[in-house]
């Protein structure tokens, strides 16, 4: 129940944004608070259940649809809770780095809230059909928040990425439809190792179904609708598109594919993971070519979420913790990086890096986060990311270790472009005269980069945190998989 | 005639009654449409209520030599045509009150319902041509009433030429169907259409298909669609696209069902073929318009499609999904379509007409964007339930025809997607010009819209349930 009404509580929200009066400052305090309830219930749960989330407080299960065995099913487990913990809170964030959008500013909190729906139900849901809906729900708001909220480019961008995704969900449906009908329920729990499948049924149902969480993701050759989106975007979408949605595929491939379809998953495991180092290899060269520092956050961005498909899978204790684990800490470290370069375009009107130089001088803070941020983007040790990226590759290099070692060698190539990026934009020399009079981050802003900061760390030096949360979900998987 | 038939006659008394009443309301006073109108809404109401009263009581039977049958399959589109043509007399309110026709324009629509709830309740194939053509002629009226615009006088043209070729190639079929199997009963025609088919009776089948194809405007049978649907007053489109058409597809399902299940094999390759070519068709013709009302009516096309993909998957493990199906999607198509309508009612049919309306109409530009979301088929609304059951019982089928038809509804799926975003993002992120209009029209349109996009939201939680009710229950 507990779930259920924190999933519900930014739809009431929504609909409270667009009774408000049109008055800047309240609004802005009101999706504050009401983003804040979802936050708080996630973090109730996490300290009054984090030993056994199977527990029936936070479990619902009504039937919806009988003859065809749909339910609305949610609960919570290890391999969603850091994800819908995570949603939750970057939904809080989103709100206070709001400050680049000052029109529709309701329209716009309630896209946000309609979106974060979506975001916590697909984390929750334990049922095919459900999992499907809430996937879709968060396609509209998004595609309103781009294609409104974003800069000049955005039309176009926003058209492009409703279409490809909503192509690959499409076809993921398609899947999951032919998955429940031979199988005869859409209930998670009664699909568990292939809901009595044929070896053969598994892998052309499995097919579809990770096309479409591929596409989602982005996994590499799938990804040309992901740039524009990304650079055209208000800061505090990109929050969300960064550190959420590309978690929608990647959690769907470690809840229902891996799992659900054990046999179905495995002869496409060693490409799955020939994905991941494409995706950290291709990420850190274009990267290292981009001349707008959003368009290189973004494509370092997709580069590290490389490890989770690598964590994915190495079908292993090890390498399944890293991936689960790389969900949060990539949302950690994207949102935060996502806001900072937010911040020096605002202050410096310009996001070409050859343009900015020697921040450090007039933006202390701003400069110290970003090379946090910056450092943890290349696994620096005592940063969360560090031990989520070293879990997966130390996992895939059991199982498929010419794809772990070319991994290893990736986040060479990330350090290259990102000690790059920093020398270039924080260190040096003041670039142009009007940087003299630039400030440094103001409260707002500071209260939406110190909290993803501090995470880094505190998760980075106290992985168990997370970990204890999750290993019981993956111990289930494994046993499932039959894997070690 | 029995207090049993009384009671099964119900919905059709009663429009018939209102149907003379608002007539003679016509007849003697002089252009008040306030009456007419008013009588014609509760009228509708009223069939709507009976319809639903004799559905919740379980009410079934079969009379008159078993010519006329009332089952929760034929109630349930009874609640259709009725709750279509309740909007249909709203959206007509404030314009057919200042061309002063109100009266005969409601006893038009009043006609129609009247047909439409016999003809799904017909079990005779003569009286099934009957109902269609009381269904028909008074729409060809309805198409044409609005004298002021020159377009409406030339889609009422093209909808009497085409329908009426229409209706005569399905009267010869039905006539051939007729002479092979020596009677006009479903049940009767059902003994001579098994095994292998004579020339003959392929030929009566393939007429009597064709003709239901024009109605249904049905590939390569659609050419009519779009002028009759652009130059029609906005309520008779939203109306015939939506009430009639619905209660011809029930009826073309138990003709083939009771009539012809021995002929499966035949009609489901048909229906697969007409499928295919629809949805391609409607959704390629669709993307180039630039006038909603135009692209409606091809997307309308499309739809009727998506529901022959239904038709096609009559097989195999596949029948009760597939008879659920076209239960589920006639009415998501109904609450979508019908909202799509009276927006274009408010608003205006040229697609410029919606740029930049987000900043002076965000409530209509909410509930046009449900609607166009729900034509793609997007979760949580309408029509996602429709398609989520086609594909289903496509999946059951067991056929691979069936396999290619539901594939090509998914690609049509995406295919759709440009043209109905086309219009959302014309209202949300384009930039207004002078030729936005602000919303305009009467409280009661603007409801109705607001009711329609309700309806389509909640169809999951609201309608599901009902077509499971009826779909246990099957045809009678």
């Amino acid at each position: 129940m507990i779930t259920t009404i924190t999933i519900l509580i930014p739809l009431l929200g929504a609909i409270l944004m667009m009774l408000l009066p049109d008055e800047e400052r309240l609004l802005r305090y009101a999706a504050l608070g009401v983003a804040a309830v979802p936050l708080i219930l996630a973090g109730y749960v996490f300290f009054a259940f984090g030993d056994d989330l199977g527990v029936a407080a936070l479990s619902l299960d009504v039937t919806w649809i009988r003859s065809l065995n749909i339910g609305y099913r949610v609960g919570l487990n290890g391999l969603g809770f850091g994800m819908f913990f995570l949603s939750a809170l970057l939904t809080v964030i989103a709100v206070l780095a709001s400050w680049d959008v000052s029109r529709n500013l309701k329209q716009y909190f309630a896209a946000l809230f309609v979106a974060e729906v979506g975001m916590l139900g697909v984390f929750a849901a334990q049922d095919l059909i459900l999992f499907y809906v809430f996937f879709e729900i968060t396609l509209i708001p998004m595609y309103l928040l781009v294609g409104v909220w974003g800069d000049e480019n955005r039309r176009p961008a926003a058209i492009k990425f409703f279409i490809y995704t909503f192509l690959g969900s499409t076809v993921m449906l398609a899947g999951f439809l032919a998955f429940g009908i031979l199988a005869d329920t859409y209930a998670m729990n009664a699909l568990d190792g292939g809901g009595g499948l044929s070896r053969t049924a598994q892998v052309a149902v499995a097919a579809p179904i990770l096309f479409g969480l591929l596409v989602k993701m982005p996994a590499v050759p799938l990804h040309s609708w992901l740039l524009d989106v990304y650079v055209s975007s208000p800061t505090s979408t990109n929050v969300l598109l960064s550190g959420v949605l590309p978690k929608l595929g990647t959690y769907g491939l470690i809840s229902i594919a891996i799992p659900l379809l054990p046999q179905g998953v495995e002869p496409f495991l060693p490409y799955v993971a020939v994905f991941g180092v494409i995706n950290i290899v291709y990420g850190s060269f274009v990267a290292f070519l981009q001349p707008d520092l959003k368009a290189l956050v973004a494509y370092s961005s997709i580069g590290t979420l490389g490890f989770i498909l690598l964590g994915a899978a190495s079908g292993n204790a090890v390498g399944l913790n890293g991936a689960v684990f790389q969900q949060v800490s990539h949302g950690l470290y994207s949102a935060l990086l996502f806001i900072l370069v937010g911040v020096i375009a605002v202050r410096t009107g310009t996001r070409r890096i050859e343009d900015l130089g020697g921040l450090a001088a007039r933006m202390p803070w701003t400069g110290g986060l970003l090379a946090l941020g910056a450092l943890a983007a290349m696994g620096l040790p005592g940063l969360a990311v560090f031990i989520s990226e070293f879990m997966s590759i130390m996992g895939v290099y059991a199982t498929f270790p010419v794809q772990g070692v070319l991994a290893a060698l990736g986040i060479i190539l990330s350090a290259m472009y990102l000690l790059y990026m920093l020398a270039r934009v924080i260190f040096g020399p003041i670039e142009r005269p009007a940087y003299e009079e630039i400030g440094d981050a103001g409260p707002a802003e500071m209260a939406s980069v110190v909290p993803l900061a501090v995470l880094l760390v505190v998760l980075g030096i106290f992985p168990a945190l997370l970990i204890s949360i999750q290993r019981p979900a993956v111990d289930a998987v494994l046993t499932v998989i039959g894997g070690s | 005639m029995t207090g049993q038939a009384f009671v099964a006659l119900l919905p059709e008394l009663i429009s018939t009654g209102f149907l003379i009443l608002v007539l003679m309301v016509g007849v003697y006073t002089d252009s008040n449409a306030g009456v007419g109108v008013g009588l014609a809404a509760i009228g509708t109401l009223a069939v709507f209520g009976s319809a639903a009263i004799l559905l919740a009581t379980g009410f079934s039977g079969s009379f008159f030599g078993d010519g006329f049958v009332v089952d929760g399959f034929a109630l349930y589109f009874k609640l259709i045509v009725a709750g279509s043509a309740f909007f249909a007399v709203i959206a007509a309110t404030r314009w057919s009150g200042r061309t002063g026709d109100a009266p005969e324009y409601m006893t038009l629509i009043l006609s129609v319902v009247l047909g439409s709830t016999i003809l799904v309740s017909m079990r005779d194939l003569f009286g099934i041509f009957l109902a269609i053509e009381l269904v028909t002629i008074p729409s060809y009226a309805m198409v044409a009433f609005d004298r002021s615009r020159r377009e409406s006088s030339e889609g009422g043209m093209k909808y009497l030429i085409t329908g009426v070729i229409a209706s005569s190639v399905l009267l010869y079929g039905i006539v051939l169907i007729y002479g092979v199997s020596g009677s006009a009963m479903l049940s009767d025609v059902a003994d001579t259409f098994t095994g292998t088919l004579t020339p003959v009776a392929v030929l009566g089948l393939v007429l009597m298909t064709s003709g239901f194809a024009f109605k249904l405007s049905a590939a390569p049978f659609h050419f009519w669609t779009p002028d009759a649907y652009q130059g029609a007053p906005t309520s008779a489109a939203a109306f015939l696209s939506v009430g009639p058409k619905a209660a011809t597809f029930a009826i073309l399902l138990r003709i083939l069902l009771e009539g012809m299940p021995g002929a499966a094999p035949t009609w489901t390759a048909v229906m697969a073929f007409l499928a295919i070519l629809t949805m391609f068709v409607g959704n390629l013709f669709a993307l180039r318009q630039r006038n909603v009302r135009r692209m409606l009516a091809y997307s309308s096309v499309a739809h009727s499609g998506y529901i022959l993909a239904a038709f096609a998957a009559l097989q195999g493990g596949g029948v009760a999904f597939a008879v659920q199906a076209v239960l589920i999607y006639t009415a998501a198509y109904a609450v979508m379509n019908m909202g799509a309508f009276l927006v274009i009612d408010l608003v205006g049919e040229e697609a410029k007409n919606y740029n930049g309306l987000v900043r002076t109409n965000p409530g209509v530009v909410a509930c046009m964007a449900l609607f166009m979301a729900a034509l793609v088929g997007i979760p949580p609304l309408s029509g996602f339930f429709g398609k989520l059951w086609i594909i289903i019982a496509g999946a059951q089928s067991g056929s691979i025809l069936v396999y290619i038809v539901v594939g090509a509804l998914v690609v049509n799926t995406v295919l759709s997607v440009p043209y109905y975003f086309g219009i959302i993002r014309n209202m949300i992120l384009e930039e207004p010009t002078t030729d936005t209009v602000r919303s305009k029209g009467s409280g009661a349109v603007r409801f109705s819209v607001y009711v329609l996009a309700v309806l389509t939201t909640l169809f999951g939680l609201l309608i599901i349930p009902l077509s499971a009710l009826v779909g246990a229950s099957g045809l009678a």
